[in-house]
């Protein structure tokens, strides 16, 4: 058999196209990945500079911090006396409670600032303690 | 004692000799000249040359002597072609001497290197209009990838009673690369075309040439996974050049392992081609489409690069185009010789090398999609 009949019967037409389809595909593939290779290892070798790569440290917050004002530094001594009526470790929710039924000045952010500040910290199971040590330094 | 003397003589060369065989040392003394006098691919067309010498000694059926004698000692060499053993022990050489740098600071060049590959599925279909089976057309038509590893590889796994006639015409062709394509890149670029200059290419760095293989290999054969034996052996062999710490082996790789297995190779095919078993209107066919496939695959490589150019900013020498076959570094050769012809500052080498080891690339997916459409 010989001609257009052969090449038909053959299954030729669909050979040739996907084949070189194939070859197309994977050469353009291969092309557009090394295209981008030195851009990937560029990124790389400066992941140091990428937000998502940065080491978070424990003394940024700190460093942040505004120094405490006097009125914060007596916010802080009435959260130590009510901290001082509860378990040791304490939950944060029943101090907050505690605080607006003492009625304290702005709980919520004057809690927030001795978290941040250190003063109250997580035991990492649930439960806060208080920082004797970042009270002294920075509140008394 | 007359009888003796008789006996003898029927036995001798002299008396056994067709005329296919003196055709064929004729080619064999061919090859060799052009070998040696003309340099036209020594390293391939003197072994097979001397091959064909040898293979066309006329030898008395049964000795032990013929390449196709089970228990001859060319047979046993002819194994690692007819098993493929010495196309991908080859290609682990090409890799470990080649440098990729090119390709990877332009990779949009790999594109003409694909293009090239059209010539081997259109002759395909041309080779099965003639009359060919599939397995026949499929590694005729990989002549058109100009390169005789691959085209042996595929023959000796759909077709191996055309290896013989099929690795001739391969390296043929590839030797005769500058005397076939000039003229078909005169034809189809303009002068304006031909005078385009290439931007210097980036500097590339060790680790990109370093994580290419892995790459390339990874890709490529997960798509493909047919062209394992000879891409891995490829991106194997460069990742041993790459490495630094296996220079030694990247050195044995690129010297004694390849020039054994090119010495084997070579004397094997050549004498893989007696007169009886060579000279048939089958040959005469394949030579026939093995011409036909270079010229298409290099036109189809040329087109393309024009074709490219209307879209790029930056326009591209649409020479390079020829180099999409991947006769290395011989069409990549003849790039800068045809571009320097008409400008001689104009250097397009390290240009035309990027499209011509993506030629060796995308003829090894091509075969390994043949053999896995046909087997």
């Amino acid at each position: 058999m010989y001609g257009v009949e052969a090449i038909s019967i053959n299954n030729g037409w669909a050979i040739s196209v996907v084949g070189v389809s194939i070859v197309f595909t994977g050469l353009m593939l291969l092309s557009l990945s090394i295209s981008r290779l030195h851009k990937i290892l560029n990124i790389w070798d400066n992941r140091n500079d990428l937000k998502i790569f940065r080491k978070k440290t424990q003394e940024e917050p700190q460093n942040n911090l505004l120094p405490f004002t006097e009125k914060n530094k007596i916010s802080a001594y009435h959260f130590r006396l009510l901290i001082k009526t509860m378990d040791d470790p304490f939950s944060l929710q029943r101090l907050l409670y505690l605080a607006k039924i003492s009625g304290l000045d702005r709980p919520h952010s004057n809690l927030c600032r001795l978290i941040k500040a250190g003063i109250i910290k997580s035991d990492h199971k649930g439960k806060y303690f208080f920082n004797r040590e970042a009270f002294n330094k920075l509140a008394s | 004692m007359e009888t003796l003397f008789l006996d003898f003589f029927h036995n001798t060369g002299f008396f056994l000799c067709d005329y296919r065989n003196i055709i064929m040392i004729l080619v064999g003394m061919l090859f060799i000249y052009l070998g040696i006098a003309k340099d036209y691919e020594p390293l391939l067309l003197v072994p097979i040359g001397f091959g064909m010498l040898m293979g066309n000694i006329p030898v008395f059926k049964g000795l032990g002597l013929g390449i196709y004698e089970n228990n001859s000692v060319l047979h046993y060499l002819y194994l690692g072609v007819t098993q493929g053993i010495y196309p991908p022990l080859i290609f682990l050489g090409i890799g470990a001497m080649t440098d990729f740098s090119t390709l990877l600071a332009r990779p949009v060049l790999m594109l003409l290197g694909a293009a090239a590959q059209a010539g081997i599925f259109i002759t395909f279909l041309g080779a099965l209009a003639l009359g060919f089976t599939p397995h026949e057309a499929a590694s005729i038509g990989i002549i058109g990838g100009a390169d005789g590893p691959t085209a042996i590889f595929l023959t000796a796994k759909l077709a191996p009673t055309l290896i013989g006639p099929i690795a001739v015409a391969a390296y043929s062709y590839m030797a005769l690369v500058p005397v076939i394509q000039p003229p078909i890149m005169r034809l189809l670029t303009s002068r304006k075309e031909r005078l385009i200059r290439m931007e210097e290419p980036r500097e590339v760095t060790k680790r990109e040439k370093m994580l290419f293989p892995i790459v390339a290999f990874l890709l490529c054969c997960f798509l493909a996974p047919a062209a394992l034996p000879l891409l891995g052996m490829l991106c194997f062999g460069n990742l041993l050049k790459e490495a630094v710490v296996t220079e030694r082996l990247a050195v044995a790789a690129r010297t004694s392992i390849i020039d054994s297995v090119t010495i084997l190779l070579g004397v094997t095919v050549g004498a893989s081609t007696q007169g009886d078993v060579f000279l048939t209107t089958k040959s005469v066919g394949i030579f026939f489409l093995g011409a036909l496939s270079f010229c298409i695959a290099t036109a189809c490589g040329l087109m393309f690069a024009k074709f490219m150019n209307l879209f790029l900013k930056e326009k591209i020498n649409p020479l390079l185009g020829a180099a999409g076959v991947s006769a290395v570094p011989d069409s990549a050769r003849v790039v800068q010789v045809v571009g320097q012809r008409e400008d001689p500052t104009n250097f397009l080498l390290m240009h035309a090398m990027a499209p011509n080891i993506s030629g060796v690339i995308g003829s090894a997916i091509a075969a390994g999609v043949l053999w896995s459409f046909m087997s």
